[in-house]
């Protein structure tokens, strides 16, 4: 059969709860003409009326050692065998996982086994993410974590059910995890079809789309703003726009507590803050001012409690964001533009200085979340050495393969015209000189999702491959 | 002159021709299909008539001919077995074990007894079709299931190796013959004294019953799944990818002696048979080649049809005079052994 009929097969993953088959009834009641096959983990919950629904029982066949990336999914290897014996074929295949599965053998059934993989190629891992409970699940189990560094395509669902805040932090969570998938935020799993089926994440022939924004170089800060002040008493406040604060202190804990604790979960003991005097409220005096802030980010932090001032300088300041409303005095003798630099996107807090706006503001790539699992993008143009990549690879597959979930590049390889292209799933890895450079700007973009990833150690093998 | 085989008619039905089972006189053959069709075929003076008796929806999945009688039994995605009668085409009984589907079934050779297998669990149902039994559920699903030659042992192919099921009612034993991988297919020599399996990691292991001492071929390109005894014990036939490897059980044994390579199909095999009671073995293919071997003593194929299409399934008669054929788009066509 040629290569170009196999059927695409989208696996979807999910806490229960987190709208998969909500999802996946969409999906089958809409006039896409595309005939489909379901392969339910959790029967039954399909009401639609649909002809190709078939219920598996999750079953794993370690193949070496009870290696985790040598483990298949034997009830897959069974139905899609099953499915290919028919003749009026379907158009695609949805995969729709148990709440705690591990998408790790469901993909790498599609590695290991020959038939299959002439028959089927894996289109993408799609994870439904349940903005609501997210971060609860998070703290008490690793199976999210993991679905959500798999997937090429996150929907960080119910996203109605949550504050602007909350989602947004959420976000940056799933971000910091994964930096590579495309994250959706909808309700009632409401999304386009094509924007979760025939994606061809898997596909070497088509372009490997590495997120830009994640390559950018990362800071320890999220935003920064630069403020025109006049001399005078200011105040840097967080929390809601009340000033109930002072009459009613039950009335705050009403409105925001919950709120707040789920701070303490994901940022530790306070936020981190710098204030330095600017040359101007402008765009190149912030710029300026980027590599001193960065320094200050990396020294000991002063703590300062509520109510407490805050200081004009290179040190590095955490404010006692635990409480809604808290506020800091800010004084100011000399008038002139000042930046602020904030560990964490302001709107996270509702933080603000009080009678004054940013003139300039700007957001910063940041992924020094203390996720166990995350991604390191690594960009570079030098031309590389086949002989050393090989050998790279083959090292960090052996070596690394159990915590490395993905891994996904594309390679500007001396002495060749072509790009080449590669993924990987644990120790399964799939790589091929794909399209022309041509005119093109010749690059070296490598992305890891895993867990307990090194930087240092990736970026070290990654010069030792040099031309 | 060379044994050939002769065709002798055929009969398209219309769905992917997964497997076919034949009645003990060679005088029907029930058929099932990917798409769910259960069909009776009657083969009387090469002539071909088939009949179309249900459907199972979402596809058939096992079919099994009662050894000593004219019932047949048919399985599918949709949970049930249906016991048919081969003579009229009526449907006597519809069984719903349990919630998965049953994959496999098969007669014990007096035809007392009806083996399934469903996800994890082995059930035993006399010939009335009420159970009888049904063994603990397993660790993994059974991928296989076979009787041995006097139908006292029935095995199960499973991820962790064999699971050997004593059927000697009230104590229902079973033995385990263990090896850290998944077993695809389970056999029985017919002399009793050991039994094989089809390996998904790419290799052959079998054990010897008496001892439980086991050995096993490796090398093969990928799982294993077809294994296939010859009537007198002498050779096990495998299948993987497109190679079929033959074991000499004779002298010493396999271990050591080198394998006898069938070549000739250029895709994979999907169906191997070995004659009753004689010595050729027949393979289908995704080449859409039938062939005809004589193991030990022709590597070479001893003759070889092109059909139609991907060959899907090849079953001989129980009298090994005829081969039934059945090919992914529909076609059973029926060859004599001459």
């Amino acid at each position: 059969m040629a290569t170009n009929k196999r059927v695409p097969v989208t696996v979807l993953t999910g806490f229960l709860g987190s709208g998969k088959t909500t999802l996946l009834n969409r999906i089958l009641s809409e006039q896409h003409g595309k005939r489909i096959a379901v392969i339910e983990n959790e029967f039954g919950e399909v009401g639609v009326d649909h002809q190709l629904v078939i219920g598996a029982e999750e079953e794993l066949f370690e193949t070496n050692n009870g290696c985790i990336c040598c483990t298949v999914r034997g009830d897959l290897l069974r139905i899609l065998g099953q499915l290919m014996k028919r003749r009026d074929r379907f158009d695609y295949v949805i995969i729709e996982t148990t709440g705690m599965a591990d998408p790790g053998p469901v993909a790498q059934t599609f590695f290991l086994d020959d038939d299959l993989k002439e028959q089927f190629m894996l289109d993408a891992i799609v994870t439904l993410v349940d903005a609501k409970h997210f971060e609860q699940h998070l703290a008490e189990m690793k199976e999210p974590a993991e679905q959500v560094a798999f997937a090429d395509v996150v929907l960080l669902n119910k996203s109605d059910l949550v504050s602007a805040a909350d989602l947004e932090r959420i976000e940056r969570r799933i971000r910091a995890m994964n930096g590579t998938a495309r994250i959706f935020r909808t309700r009632n799993s409401d999304i386009a079809i094509d924007a979760v089926l025939d994606v061809g994440a898997f596909d070497l022939e088509r372009a490997l789309s590495v997120d830009g924004a994640f390559l950018q170089p990362q800071y320890p800060f999220e935003w920064a703003g630069v403020y025109q002040l006049a001399a005078g008493s200011y105040v840097l406040r967080t929390g809601a726009e009340t000033h109930a604060h002072h009459h009613a202190p039950h009335h705050d804990h009403d409105h925001d507590h919950d709120h707040d604790h789920d701070h303490a979960h994901a940022h530790g003991a306070g936020l981190g803050v710098v204030l330095l005097p600017a040359a101007a409220a402008s765009d190149d005096a912030l710029a300026a001012l980027i590599e001193p802030a960065v320094r200050a980010f990396a020294e000991d932090a002063l703590a300062v409690a509520c109510e407490g001032a805050l200081a004009i300088g290179a040190t590095l300041q955490r404010i006692d964001v635990t409480h809604s409303g808290s506020h800091f005095r800010l004084q100011v003798e000399q008038p002139g533009a000042y930046a602020l630099f904030c560990e964490h996107a302001p709107v996270e807090f509702n933080l603000r200085l009080e009678g004054a706006t940013p003139a300039v503001e700007r957001a910063f790539a940041s992924h020094h979340h203390d996720e166990e699992i995350s991604s390191i993008g690594i960009s570079d143009a030098r031309p590389l050495d086949p002989k050393k990549v090989n050998d790279w690879i083959s090292y960090l597959l052996q070596s690394r393969g159990q915590d490395i979930f993905r891994m996904k590049g594309v390679l500007n390889l001396r002495g060749e015209d072509r790009r080449y292209v590669f993924h990987g799933v644990h120790m399964m890895f799939d790589g091929a000189l794909e399209r022309p450079w041509a005119g093109a700007a010749r690059q070296n973009s490598l992305v890891f999702i895993g867990r307990k990833l090194d930087r240092l150690e990736l970026e070290a093998g990654f010069h030792s491959c040099l031309a | 002159m060379a044994a050939m085989l002769e065709p002798r008619g055929s009969v398209a039905l219309d769905d992917y021709l997964l497997d076919i089972a034949w009645s003990p006189d060679g005088a029907s053959l029930g058929v099932i299909g990917g798409e769910g069709k259960v069909a009776l075929v009657s083969h009387e003076a090469s002539a071909l008539r088939a009949e179309t008796l249900g459907e199972h929806m979402l596809g058939a999945l096992a079919i099994a001919w009662s050894p000593v009688g004219s019932s047949f039994v048919t399985s599918g995605q949709d949970g049930a077995i249906e016991i048919w009668n081969g003579t009229d085409g009526s449907r006597v009984r519809t069984l719903r074990p349990a919630k998965s589907a049953t994959t496999q079934l098969a007669y014990s050779p007096d035809g007392k007894r009806l083996a399934s297998a469903a996800g994890r669990v082995v059930s035993i149902w006399r010939d009335d079709g009420e159970l009888e039994h049904a063994f603990e559920p397993h660790a993994s699903s059974v991928a296989a299931l076979a009787w041995n030659k006097p139908g006292r042992d029935l095995g199960a192919a499973l991820n962790g190796g064999i699971a050997v099921h004593r059927i000697e009612p009230p104590r229902w034993a079973t033995r385990f013959y263990k090896w850290p991988a998944a077993a695809q297919t389970v056999a029985f020599s017919p002399n009793g004294k050991m039994v094989a399996a089809g390996m998904q990691d790419g290799a052959v292991h079998f054990w010897y019953l008496a001892s439980a001492k086991d050995s096993q071929m490796r090398g093969y390109p990928g799982r294993v799944n077809l294994t296939a005894w010859s009537g007198n014990s002498r050779y096990l036939a495998t299948g993987s990818g497109n190679d079929i490897v033959c074991w000499d059980f004779g002298g010493k044994g396999p271990e050591g002696s080198k394998p006898i390579q069938l070549t000739g199909h250029t895709d994979r095999v999907e169906s191997l048979a070995f004659q009753p009671g004689g010595a050729h073995l027949v393979s289908g293919g995704r080449d859409w080649r039938l062939s005809l071997w004589q193991p030990g003593r022709h590597t070479r194929a001893l003759d070889a049809h092109l059909m139609g299409a991907a060959v899907s399934t090849v079953r001989w008669s129980p009298n090994g005079r005829f081969v039934a054929v059945g090919e992914a788009t529909g076609r059973l066509s029926v060859f004599e052994l001459q």
